[in-house]
């Protein structure tokens, strides 16, 4: 009996310790916030530890760079201000932790990031409950910004494309730029991603007036895609969008040129890999693909190099679309006027404002940027070449 | 019509690769009379030893290959001794044996998952050229003709060394009849060791070969389960049924693929596997059996 209560009381112990140190403030801000009471904060959330640390690192470290800049330049509506960041640990209890201490203890005005869909999923309760606005970085999942019955969350709000999106402007730009007007799909029936990636770019291609001439399914986990490559062949494409990951690219693709086919191929974000260069470098030679952003883009050199110079650490993408979260935040304050929560998540609903990753205009129905510009990407010579930016309308 | 003949020719190219594989089951069911299902850990291994092979130690394509075929012949063996032998020893029932099968499949595929290989795909350097051969507005791909070259040549080599020589003669006479084979002064246990190396050497084949096609990860094994299917199909236990059954269900997926649709491709193979157990237990060629597993 009593090595029981023994037991019990250690569990309660660990318990307790657990609860009490799951939520530590990532970086010790420089917080003496009584001495300076005109500061506002800011809150981030992301992870700073296991897989996805490298990408929480740079996108805080972008937030509080931006804001510096901010301060020094006299802050914003007269005010200075103070970014405090939680480590999410890419958990998404952990993130619902983080929001209701920035919102309920610290007082933020406003929350960024973070950047993985499974945690932005999951903060908007909180954030509903708290009356504050998050601005998503990198979550991409539809989900993010919308409930399952359709309606927009009211206070989750993203400065990222969402992945169905690549679709349409892998259409758009195939038609209007390439000029193709057949085009073939080959696409994993088992995946949402590449499913949402096949709706849009079929409903964008056909409406512009081209033609899906081959549709056809594998499941995650074939390597052979001979059979549907065969009739895809046979009903002569111009283009094949391939909006999957790129180790069936690089399978798929080697083996379409094995089938003598040589219509352009197309992909999404999901291409991108040194892996796939190495594996299908003849096969991709002048191909395209979609991507949130490139890093060659002349409008984000100023960003890049001053980030390097200050952290002495590469730009991830996540950078790039922290920058842009907090601009539009930055907006959203000025054009409310105020640093009222709910008057900034109602700016924010209308914002339009040019970020170094494309114009954002935040869509009151969607709470996304609409029609927000992606990157092409060509494969030449073997490397990623930035052709342009293109969005869809 | 060119399209057919290139549906034919992809079904071919697959069923090539199912019946290398579908050949290693059949020779150890035709002896043991269980499904040896860590065969496709094996055939993993042997990818995995030709790749390295090939890459880190930059040994030429000709000689990883008898290196990864070597190396996973003696694997089976050590495998036998070690999961199977024994069980053997006490005359164990064969669903132990499938158990233990099972349980070192998981563990090659773990193995390799927790070593510092790590779950990613690897691929293999380029040894034949990518331009394929054009035969009537069908393209053939260079790899494929050498794989059914490579599957037909190592596939006769087997069936030579089972009609014609002595211990072919042991191995048949053992597949006919265990016990009775040791009574008449067959060393039976030689015998199952010549055979799972005669396994393993074929599974090292087929991996290299898939993972050059393909590419090279921890659970290539499971594409053995198709080949087991085709083992069934052709009848477990006999090799032209293996080979006959690989080519077959090789091409009824492809047409599936091709003239239905892939997502039909798994419900129709498995469903051929139901009717066949139905209605044809002992599958095309395979020998009559009573409580074979």
């Amino acid at each position: 009996m009593k090595k029981r209560v023994a037991l019990l009381i250690g569990c309660v112990i660990l318990t307790l310790s657990l609860a009490l140190t799951g939520c530590t403030p990532a970086a010790p801000t420089d917080t003496p916030a009584e001495e300076k009471p005109e500061v506002v904060k800011v809150g981030w959330i992301g992870s700073l530890t296991g897989d996805q640390a490298v990408w929480g690192t740079c996108e805080l470290n972008t937030v509080k760079m931006r804001f510096e800049e901010i301060n020094e330049k006299g802050g914003l509506l007269g005010k200075q201000f103070e970014v405090i960041g939680y480590d999410t640990r890419g958990d998404a209890t952990e993130a619902v932790n983080a929001v209701r201490r920035l919102t309920a203890q610290d007082k933020v005005i406003a929350v960024l990031g973070p950047n993985a869909s499974g945690q932005a999923i999951s903060i908007s309760s909180v954030l509903e409950e708290m009356n504050v606005a998050d601005i998503a970085t990198v979550a991409t999942n539809p989900k993010v910004t919308i409930h399952d019955d359709g309606g927009v969350k009211p206070f989750n709000f993203r400065v990222c494309f969402i992945d169905p999106y690549q679709g349409a402007v892998a259409a758009g730009y195939a038609y209007d730029i390439l000029g193709f007007r057949k085009a073939a799909v080959l696409y994993d029936v088992a995946d949402d991603y590449s499913q949402g990636l096949t709706e849009f770019f079929e409903k964008y291609f056909i409406e512009r007036g081209g033609e899906v001439v081959a549709r056809e399914a594998f499941k995650f986990g074939d390597v052979d895609f001979r059979p549907q490559l065969s009739k895809i062949k046979e009903a002569g494409p111009e283009i094949i969008f391939m909006p999957y990951y790129y180790k069936e690219v690089a399978l798929s693709a080697n083996q379409a040129r094995e089938l003598g086919i040589d219509a352009v191929l197309m992909g999404g974000d999901g291409w991108p890999s040194e892996v796939l260069l190495e594996m299908a470098k003849d096969a991709i030679e002048g191909c395209y693909f979609v991507n949130h952003l490139d890093f060659d883009d002349p409008d984000v050199q100023d960003f890049k190099n001053a980030y390097t110079a200050k952290y002495n650490l590469p730009v991830e993408l996540n950078g790039y679309l922290a920058y842009d979260a907090v601009e539009l935040l930055a907006h959203a304050i000025e054009k409310a006027n105020s640093f009222d929560p709910v008057a900034i998540r109602d700016a924010l609903e209308t914002a339009q404002v040019l970020g170094i990753t494309g114009k954002i205009n935040i869509s009151k129905d969607t709470h996304n940027p609409e029609g927000k510009d992606a990157a092409i990407i060509k494969i030449e010579d073997g490397a990623y070449v930035f052709q342009q930016k293109y969005s869809a309308n | 019509m060119s399209v057919f003949l290139q549906q034919l020719i992809n079904g071919l190219s697959i069923g090539s690769v199912y019946a290398l594989m579908a050949v290693g089951y059949s020779l150890v069911y035709s002896i043991m009379n269980f499904s040896n299902f860590a065969h496709g850990g094996v055939i993993m291994i042997g990818s995995y030893i030709g790749f390295f092979a090939m890459t880190a130690f930059e040994i030429p394509f000709a000689t990883a290959f008898c290196i990864a075929a070597l190396g996973t012949g003696l694997l089976a063996v050590i495998i036998e001794r070690i999961a199977y032998s024994p069980l053997r020893r006490r005359n164990a029932p064969f669903l132990y044996f499938i158990i233990s099968a099972m349980g070192v499949s998981i563990f090659l595929e773990n193995i390799i998952i927790a070593s510092p290989i790590g779950p990613t795909f690897r691929t293999y350097p380029k040894v034949f050229g990518t331009t394929p051969f054009i035969v009537g507005g069908v393209n053939i791909g260079r790899l494929d003709v050498m794989m059914f070259v490579i599957s037909a040549v190592s596939l006769m080599l087997l069936i030579f060394i089972i009609e014609k020589t002595r211990t072919g003669m042991g191995i048949r006479a053992s597949a006919y009849n265990l016990k009775a084979s040791a009574l008449m002064g067959v060393n039976t246990d030689r015998i199952i060791l010549i055979v799972f190396g005669l396994g393993g050497i074929l599974a090292g084949i087929a991996g290299v070969l898939f993972g050059m096609k393909y590419t090279v990860y921890p659970q290539i094994g499971n594409i053995t389960l198709k080949s087991f299917i085709a083992a069934v199909f052709g009848g477990l236990g006999s090799l032209p049924g293996a080979v006959i059954g690989s080519i077959l269900l090789g091409i009824i997926e492809t047409f599936t693929s091709g003239y239905l649709s892939s997502q039909f491709r798994d419900l129709i193979a498995f469903v051929l596997l139901i009717l066949i157990l139905v209605l044809r237990p002992r599958g095309l060629m395979g020998k009559i059996t009573e409580d074979k597993a």
